[in-house]
């Protein structure tokens, strides 16, 4: 079964997303700050990390910056999942190797998934 | 001397004035995103049977909910553009090389989920130069199709089909964008109207009664300072296309 991070501060939006994703068949882990992303990246085998961006202690452009120097799981598929909508904040995400770039409010659960199968399926 | 010296204080602290109150609305609309995300993927699970069977009953409700949900959400995304231009009025450009297509193409995914809600089919008629580039404000310009692809899927029905051609404009040497939908169209009396602030088409408020009538204020405010031009054709009940011409130089 493969194996999806969840790094999200807001531990409601977590759970629904966690509920999904799981119910989809997939492993989920979760974290709720920066720092236990980070830990649970290089700590486990994870296969596609689901990262918010306003984060407590790091927040998810330094992870995902941590991740592409390699000094985490490098090539791992990274959605960024935000309701951060700048153009700035966007092309800093994809800049920095975000897999895509996924507005929150913009999509619903089912289709949140449907990305998650595309991308783990390739 | 004196007097120049209190201006110049005074002007600093109304920008600063004018930036703390700025970023506040943009915290404000972030968490007030972020709640309505919840009611609306929680909703999603209820009307789903995600969370256990519904009657038929609540499932109107549900579907009622989850669309007053959708509206307040592109409320947000209108006072967000609207803060936006209020931020840009006295910017200076950030004018680059943009690939229009790509840009087009990033916007339209933005919109997946609204376009597969209505059954909408997109069709992207792009250029076969595939790099063709603009010369504008890369922010700007984003603001522009967003909005358009906005409005003609909000305006179109559903099963509907949106065109969205991206060609040379030889005559003028720029890039000409064109936005077709089969929608509600615009009455005549109402397309001097369009562009202005505030102004929202009667049939518009029918179709959708939120919004802020800025969208397209604010777009043809963004295409005339990136040297652009913007004008549409429309027949009511048949549908609307916009063109927007963009400068490559």
């Amino acid at each position: 079964m493969k194996k999806i991070l969840i790094i999200e501060d807001d531990e409601f939006l977590q759970g629904l997303e966690a509920t999904k994703i799981k119910n989809s068949g997939y492993e989920v882990i979760t974290a709720l700050n920066g720092e236990d992303g980070m830990k649970r990246i290089s700590d486990s085998k994870i296969d596609l990390v689901l990262l918010d961006l306003l984060l407590p202690n790091y927040d998810g452009f330094q992870i995902l910056k941590k991740i592409r120097e390699g000094e985490l799981n490098k090539d791992i598929p990274v959605i960024v999942f935000s309701n951060l909508s700048e153009k700035s904040d966007i092309n800093k995400a994809n800049e920095l190797g975000a897999t895509k770039f996924m507005i929150k409010s913009n999509f619903s659960l089912e289709e949140l998934v449907e990305y998650i199968n595309k991308i783990l399926i390739k | 001397m004196k007097d120049t010296e209190g201006l110049i204080v005074e002007n600093e602290n109304l920008k600063k004035i004018i930036k703390d109150r700025s970023d506040f609305f943009s915290i404000t609309a972030h968490k007030l995103r972020t709640s309505l995300t919840a009611l609306k993927w929680t909703l999603r699970m209820f009307l789903n049977k995600d969370l256990g069977n519904i009657s038929d009953e609540q499932k109107k409700y549900l579907e009622k909910l989850i669309e007053n949900n959708e509206k307040s959400l592109l409320l947000i995304n209108d006072m967000l553009i609207s803060n936006r231009e209020n931020n840009n009025s006295s910017v200076k450009l950030n004018v680059t090389n943009i690939n229009i297509i790509e840009l087009v193409e990033k916007i339209i995914f933005i919109f997946y989920g609204e376009l597969k809600n209505k059954n909408i089919n997109l069709i992207l008629n792009k250029d076969e130069n595939s790099k063709l580039q603009v010369k504008c404000d890369e922010e700007m310009i984003i603001g522009v199709f967003e909005n358009l692809i906005e409005n003609a899927i909000k305006y179109s029905p559903n099963g509907g089909e949106i065109k969205i051609s991206i060609k040379k404009d030889e005559k003028s040497n720029g890039v000409l964008i064109s936005i077709q939908d089969n929608g509600i169209g615009i009455k005549e009396e109402d397309t001097s109207k369009i562009f202005s602030k505030f102004f929202r088409a009667p049939n518009a408020i029918e179709k959708e009664n939120t919004g802020s009538g800025l969208g397209l204020f604010t777009t043809k405010s963004y295409v005339d300072k990136n040297n652009g031009s913007i004008w549409f054709e429309s027949v009511k009940g048949e549908g609307t296309t916009f063109f927007v011409l963009l400068p490559t130089d």
